[in-house]
């Protein structure tokens, strides 16, 4: 049985359609209304509200905890400089993917970690021989996610003074009515976003700062619903749809490595040892067996499909994570897509797909299948680069 | 680049002087490294009070390796064996006679038949079944160790080879070798005797190294491994065995220093580069041998991150729960046990008594009444103790690893105080001969001994903890760190005077290179 979250007052009040789901253990509210265009077109167009407190949320404090985030992670945390979010993923031995997530520099000695599934077990095992204290902050932490164009607009005029200027990725302390907050320009969302942090007493005074402050922004509450197809324009990978935590797979072929889901980027392989480096560099040297990449699927021929029954196109009407076989031209499969959905900025079929090796290459063709009048079809799929959806704004000063 | 040595051994107990004695042998350079200013481990003679010294903690050296005598000589370095294991007395709790369960089969059998005649006839098949399931415990125990899981080709052809001999059993061993190991000591001993002393006696040593009271499961395989294993034992015990060690290795080239403390192991880009002392000295050795506790090895001496979190959480998890105290008495004369004199004597009523003595410690407390193994050294050398003195240790079976509030020199008192007591019962006029006493706590073992949880086996002898001794990773002594080995009683086939995991690392180093 779920519970409710520090922001459960303000949402479970507007929550119309009664469209709930179990994030984490806590009542999430999946979209506000009964469909949940308004939201996502609010990220896109003006602002939307998420409170995304059921993440898992751990403290850090000592000398040793920039060691230990290293050592457990694939970054080096010793390079983040105080005031700095990164994003980054954590692998047992053999290089396989656990969890992902952000680490916050908030001082010296100071971080906060952010993961999708509990990891306190994790870090107390990893943490044994290192000098620092390690705090589950998930419960007194409450977060919330203000994301959209006018996202800066709405925390400068909530802010008690003026919102300090924050680079992508950036976090800093605020105050928004005379609560003490720490502001991150981070998010979900792959837009221009902020992430507020907050002792949980005082989640409903932030949460009624924003939403004043929002109503001249077009500032809307939103729910999952909204941010998974979000999530997806931006190319963000999820726990639990694109890939599963190694300790929660029975089958090697679950399983993946961070190069295999587009996060090499995030590897620094040459430094001090961490959990996975030598699979991870064996990986490297060898190549990868599988890639993460884009779909997109080919409009005339999805079109055609349908027209072939007398239908019009059926988009799908909210974010899909069934998995779903994917080809090459031939009739082989290579891989499956793990998620999609329709993007209305786009206007376009989307879908994150994990395909072998040989056929990652932006531009290559491939199919994907297609239940139209209960048959399944293939149509045409163009491996797309990530993100879809990419505006200037997300990194803008 | 010249290296000053081939191989660094990390401590100078029995296992550690045996892998360097082998690896000299073989034409090694070998360094000994001991962190304390005497060779010997847990097996050196000490001097606990002025004129009086112990002949170490453990007092069994039947275990000792023929195999090891022979590759290193060891009788022209001064080794003697009994000529039969030694008399241990059955004390119970002092109300009745002693039994004499003498070493050679046929005179134990006939003492024990005075008291029962069925105990006597059923220690004699006992001892029969022991003699004939002694080579398939040697194949499971007394050999390298199996590996089950990762079969490679030649070892799966040895496998077979082991497992056919297991066949020539014949049915009905065969059975018996396959129920009794799970069972517990308390389970088979009840099976077969009928007086409770002499089962209370017979179950004890299995208790050393396997943690729980009689009523344990699996701790059978245990007393099955003492008794198929066991040869005469050596003169002069684990003191006499150990400086015949010491002659071997130095005589074979090894350099032996002591004083001289490892505190870290140095690791460069292709695996061991040697090793740091204390004082900040470092030398050279792309081989390190370390016959420390793999704790120790694995987690204090190497960096956190070193190796995978998979084999550092075996590690870690590694069950080392001493949970026996050790009480070297001095006396004005030797104590005046009933019966014949004896170097060996055990008390305990009956086995529920000492179920009972480990339950307390369950719960952190001192238990109302241990049972003892007693080993009067001086029966073996009289050397250490004065004239018409002498030193009687005792192995108190059980005290807590941890007390509620720590071992205070109080509650140490208390123990010595228990365990005077305790003697007063078999011998009234002993707490007067009591010239001065030494307690020896589970943490006063580990921090003088290095041993984590002051257990003496370095690990304890579970079911699985011999079966995958002490992790997966590390079955066959190398560690997945080049050139790190473990040779010690952490290994197969675990602790106590057999120096087998010394020998047997010794081996697999030599067939590796």
């Amino acid at each position: 049985m779920p519970i409710p979250t520090p922001f459960h007052p303000r949402t479970s009040a507007l929550c119309t359609s009664m469209l709930w789901k179990d994030w984490a253990g806590y009542h999430a509210v999946r979209s506000f209304d009964v469909a949940h265009e308004r939201e996502y077109f609010a990220v896109r167009n003006g602002c939307g509200l998420l409170d995304v407190s059921p993440l898992f949320k751990y403290e850090l404090r000592g000398p040793d905890a920039a060691a230990l985030l290293s050592r457990m992670t694939v970054r080096d945390l010793s390079r983040l400089a105080q005031g700095r979010v990164t994003y980054l993923c954590w692998c047992d031995d053999d290089g396989k993917v656990l969890d992902d997530g952000t680490v916050a520099r908030l001082g010296e000695e100071r971080f906060r970690l952010t993961a999708a599934e509990p990891t306190l077990a994790w870090l107390h095992r990893l943490g044994r021989r290192h000098s620092l204290t390690i705090e589950d902050h998930s419960e007194r932490t409450a977060a919330l996610a203000v994301q959209g164009p006018t996202s800066r607009t709405v925390l400068d005029a909530a802010s008690d003074g003026t919102l300090p200027p924050l680079r992508f990725f950036g976090i800093a302390p605020a105050r928004i009515r005379g609560v003490q907050v720490e502001v991150s320009r981070t998010g979900y969302t792959g837009d221009l976003g902020f992430e507020l942090w907050m002792d949980r007493e005082h989640a409903l005074t932030v949460w009624d700062a924003i939403v004043d402050a929002g109503r001249d922004h077009r500032l809307v509450p939103m729910g999952l619903d909204a941010l998974d197809v979000t999530r997806i324009e931006a190319g963000f990978i999820m726990n639990g749809v694109e890939y599963h935590g190694a300790h929660h797979c029975l089958v090697e072929s679950r399983k993946s490595t961070p190069y295999e889901l587009g996060l090499g980027w995030t590897v620094s392989l040459d430094r001090a040892p961490f959990v996975g480096q030598a699979a991870l560099r064996a990986e490297l040297a060898r190549g990868s067996a599988w890639a993460t990449v884009g779909l997109r699927y080919v409009w005339d021929e999805y079109e055609a499909l349908f027209a072939r029954f007398g239908l019009p196109p059926q988009v799908p009407a909210g974010a899909w994570r069934d998995g779903v076989p994917v080809y090459e031209a031939s009739g082989r499969q290579v891989g499956r897509a793990t998620s999609g959905a329709w993007s209305p900025a786009l206007k376009a079929n989307l879908a994150l797909a994990s395909v072998r090796a040989p056929y990652q290459e932006p531009g290559t063709r491939l199919e994907i299948e297609v239940t139209a009048e209960h048959e399944r079809h293939r149509v045409g799929a163009i491996v797309t680069k990530t993100p879809f959806f990419d505006p200037e704004r997300k990194r803008a000063p | 680049m010249s290296r000053a040595y081939d191989a660094i051994v990390v401590g100078a107990g029995h296992n550690g002087l045996t892998t360097a004695a082998l690896l000299a042998k073989a034409g090694r350079k070998v360094l000994v490294l001991e962190r304390r200013e005497h060779p010997g481990g847990l097996a050196a003679s000490e001097e606990f009070h002025p004129g009086y010294r112990s002949a170490g903690l453990l007092g069994d050296t039947g275990l000792v390796r023929p195999s090891v005598i022979a590759a290193l000589d060891l009788p022209r370095h001064g080794l003697r064996l009994h000529e039969a294991p030694p008399t241990v007395l059955a004390l119970g709790d002092g109300s009745h006679e002693p039994i004499a369960i003498h070493g050679r089969l046929e005179r134990a059998a006939e003492a024990i038949a005075r008291i029962s005649p069925r105990d006597g006839q059923q220690y004699r098949e006992l001892a029969a079944l022991m003699q004939r399931l002694a080579p398939a415990v040697r194949e499971l125990l007394g050999r390298h160790p199996l590996d089950l899981v990762d079969l490679e080709s030649e070892r799966v052809w040895d496998l077979g080879k082991r497992a056919l001999r297991l066949r020539r059993l014949g049915r009905d061993d065969l059975r018996e070798l396959l129920r009794l190991p799970p069972m517990s000591v308390a389970e088979v001993l009840g099976e077969r005797f009928e007086t409770e002393r002499l089962r209370a006696a017979l179950c004890l040593p299995a208790l050393l190294g396997t943690f729980g009271g009689p009523e344990q499961p699996g701790n059978m395989l245990e007393l099955m491994r003492l008794w198929c294993l066991r040869g005469p034992g050596v003169l002069g015990g684990g003191p006499m065995l150990v400086a015949a060690l010491r002659a071997a290795a130095q005589a074979a080239g090894v350099e032996l220093r002591t004083g001289a403390a490892v505190t870290g192991l140095r690791v460069g880009t292709e695996g061991i580069d040697g090793v740091r002392l204390e004082d900040g000295e470092t030398i050279d050795a792309r081989l390190v041998a370390a016959s420390c506790s793999p704790r120790l090895t694995l987690e204090e001496l190497l960096p956190a991150g070193l190796l995978p979190q998979r084999l550092e959480h075996r590690i870690h998890c590694f069950r080392s729960r001493g949970r026996v105290a050790v009480v070297h008495l001095a006396l004005r004369r030797p104590p005046r046990f009933a019966g014949e004199p004896a170097e060996f004597a055990r008390t305990g009523e009956h086995v529920t008594a000492i179920e009972r003595a480990f339950d307390a410690t369950k719960y952190d407390e001192l238990p109302a009444e241990p049972a003892l193994e007693l080993h009067l050294a001086t029966e073996g050398d009289p050397g250490r103790a004065p004239e018409g003195h002498a030193v009687l240790s005792a192995t108190v079976y059980f005290v807590p690893t941890r007390p509620r509030d720590g071992w205070t020199d109080g509650l140490r008192e208390r123990l010595g105080d228990a365990v005077v007591r305790l003697l007063a019962r078999h011998d009234a006029g002993l707490p007067e001969a009591v010239v001065a006493r030494e307690v020896l706590t589970p943490a006063d073992l580990e921090s003088r001994y290095g041993i984590p949880g002051g257990h003496l086996f370095h690990g304890e002898h579970g079911l699985d903890q011999l079966m995958f001794r002490p992790t997966p990773e590390c079955i066959h002594y190398a560690t997945p760190l080049p050139g790190l080995w473990l040779c010690g009683s952490g290994s197969h086939p675990g602790g106590g005077l057999s120096c087998a995991p010394g020998e047997l690392a010794a081996q697999a180093i030599l067939a590796s290179s």
